[in-house]
């Protein structure tokens, strides 16, 4: 897979963790221009991890991390998002004592020009309608599919070539965090590369073109998304247990 | 009869706003980087003693004496931000962190700009004559124009102060960088230089405040700790981390101070804001603005 062409974001060997505590021991990764991949695994395996060393939150231990040719590992997190790559955290934070305008504002605090600030705000209206009719009100009061509506929002803000999403259905409603799949599912045709990080697997594989199922610091399993859902059912449950979760046509 | 109080009113306001200033100046430090500042009256008194030989020494006019001390003292704080706090601060990324090493610092820099200031400016309290010009009269009032002074610069600079913070990108990244570091870093905001930046913000209106007291009192080494108690006192009354908290606990904290000092007794000056602020802490224990959204412009 990540022998065809270069990859987007390449990630090799990545040592690192919190302190002392060794969290990543060694993880491989890639996803290539324009794909969705889906990075799966057990509460507390290191998913979050992988994403903040990615995005420079965490600065690695050791192994390399590769964003379109340029090696992104001793990076601050403001030069990573400047070059492209965007991370949208667990647990839709936002700045409660801001607007939902001000909000996706500051995700496009790199953008200098105003015109295309302002562009990227429509496209994001475009993408959360319901957002267009919220600006004007503080994110604080929002409902958890708008508040992951407005982080996700905020990521696309910068204009990014890649975004990578940590668990963007987690806590919401059924009806909701399908609303949220198809927009991934969108912004990926309009030309956007992902790395999804999800508990529900059975959707993310849908709408992934590949997997990675990592496991104590390390990538377990990988494949492409139609190999790993048909995998014997045994070895997706002990992903932590979403298999039987409802279809969904994408 | 009512000019009785109205004299100790405006001379508590003006005087209520150099402490507004300088709690301004706390509550940011507060908001954009967690820690409570200890050494903020030495900014103050820097930034007097800064404007004060701008003014003799150059022979500045006021307004130019202001702005330059202003800028001044604001990257003068940038450099000790950067150079000793940022020492402090987890792995070198530019987030600060609350703790005792923090305030011990806080302590040992006060300390250290006192000496400094000893060093280049001496022992002695030098006045600090601007020739602001005749009182204005107002009815049987003669308003002396240093707390004309005071008034006006304050209100601009907290004027600018909020509309920088509530329109403006950089203002915006500011409040954002104080409320979550880390989204901040991931929407693209340089974190380290935000938190340089409202350090320096604050110590520029700590200088701000102390220029604009200079004409009034005198110029000295031990300025900032009366000021520093003042500014902690204002912060706390307004809602500590509350930016219209910090301007309305000084100008509470100076009224109170002023007709007590006028009223009751002037020996007891110092423990009129203490009063007040023991009132409000039983009354309203987070402050009359107390907020939970930092850096609430
Ligand atoms: N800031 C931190 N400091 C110390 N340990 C942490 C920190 N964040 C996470 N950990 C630990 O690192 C391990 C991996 O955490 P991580 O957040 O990467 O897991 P995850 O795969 O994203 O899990 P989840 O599905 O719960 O989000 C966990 O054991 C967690 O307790
Ligand atoms: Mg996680």
């Amino acid at each position: 897979m990540s022998a065809v062409g270069a990859a987007m974001l390449d990630i090799k060997d990545l040592t690192g963790g919190y302190g002392r505590v060794q969290i990543l021991n060694g993880a491989n990764l890639s996803v290539q221009r324009g794909q969705i991949v889906a990075l799966l695994g057990g509460n507390g395996t290191g998913k979050s991890t992988l994403l903040k060393a990615a995005s420079g939150l965490i600065r690695p231990w050791g192994g390399s991390i590769t964003f379109a040719g340029t090696r992104i590992d001793a990076m601050r997190p403001d030069a990573i998002v400047r070059a492209g790559l965007v991370q949208v955290t667990q647990g839709k934070e936002t700045f409660p004592g801001m607007t939902v305008e001000e909000n996706l504002l500051l995700g496009a605090y790199v953008v200098k020009d105003r015109a295309r600030r302002n562009a990227a705000l429509e496209r994001v209206y475009d993408y959360f309608p319901i957002l267009r009719d919220k600006r004007h009100q503080p994110s604080g009061g929002l409902s958890g599919g708008q508040l992951q509506m407005v982080c996700i929002g905020r990521g696309l803000m910068s204009s990014p070539s890649m975004i990578m999403l940590d668990e963007p259905s987690a806590a919401l409603a059924p009806q909701i965090v399908m609303g949220i799949f198809q927009t991934i599912h969108r912004i990926a045709r309009d030309g956007m590369t992902v790395l999804m990080v999800e508990q529900n697997v059975r959707m993310a594989l849908l709408l992934a073109s590949y997997g990675y199922v990592i496991k104590d610091g390390m990538i377990h399993i990988e494949g492409p998304s139609e190999h790993l859902i048909n995998d014997d059912n045994v070895r997706l449950s002990y992903l932590g247990g979403t298999v039987a979760n409802r279809e969904a046509k994408l | 009869m009512l000019d009785y109080f109205v004299d100790p009113i405006i001379i508590g306001v003006s005087i209520g706003m150099v402490y507004g200033l300088v709690a301004l100046g706390i509550s940011l430090i507060y908001s954009g980087l967690d820690i409570v500042h200890f050494a903020h009256g030495e900014i103050y008194m820097f930034g007097a003693f800064i404007g004060l030989t701008l003014f003799q020494k150059l022979a500045l006019p006021y307004v130019p004496t202001l702005l330059l001390a202003i800028v001044l003292t604001g990257l003068l704080g940038m450099f000790i931000e950067r150079v000793f706090y940022r020492r402090l601060t987890s792995g070198g990324g530019g987030y600060t962190v609350a703790g005792m090493a923090m305030v011990v610092s806080g302590f040992g820099m006060s300390i250290l700009l006192q000496n400094i200031a000893f060093l280049i400016w001496g022992p002695k309290a030098l006045p600090f004559p601007v020739p602001h010009g005749m009182p204005i009269e107002i009815g049987d009032l003669a308003l002396p124009m240093s707390y004309v002074w005071i008034i006006g610069t304050a209100l601009v600079l907290m004027t600018a102060l909020h509309l920088v913070l509530k329109k403006t990108m950089i203002g915006l990244a500011m409040r954002a960088v104080a409320y979550n570091k880390d989204i901040a870093y991931l929407s693209g905001i340089n974190v380290p230089l935000m938190i340089s930046l409202t350090f320096g913000v604050a110590c520029a209106l700590g200088a701000a405040a102390g220029v604009l007291i200079g004409p009034i009192n005198y110029v000295q080494v031990q300025m900032g700790i009366g000021i520093l108690v003042k500014a902690f006192a204002a912060a706390v009354v307004g809602g500590f981390g509350s930016l219209p908290g910090a301007v309305l606990g000084g100008v509470l904290v100076g009224v109170v101070e002023s007709l007590g000092a006028g009223f009751i007794s002037g020996t007891y000056k110092d423990v009129y804001a203490f009063v007040l602020l023991i009132i409000v802490l039983m009354v309203r224990p987070a402050g009359i603005l107390g907020v939970s959204i930092k850096m609430k412009a």
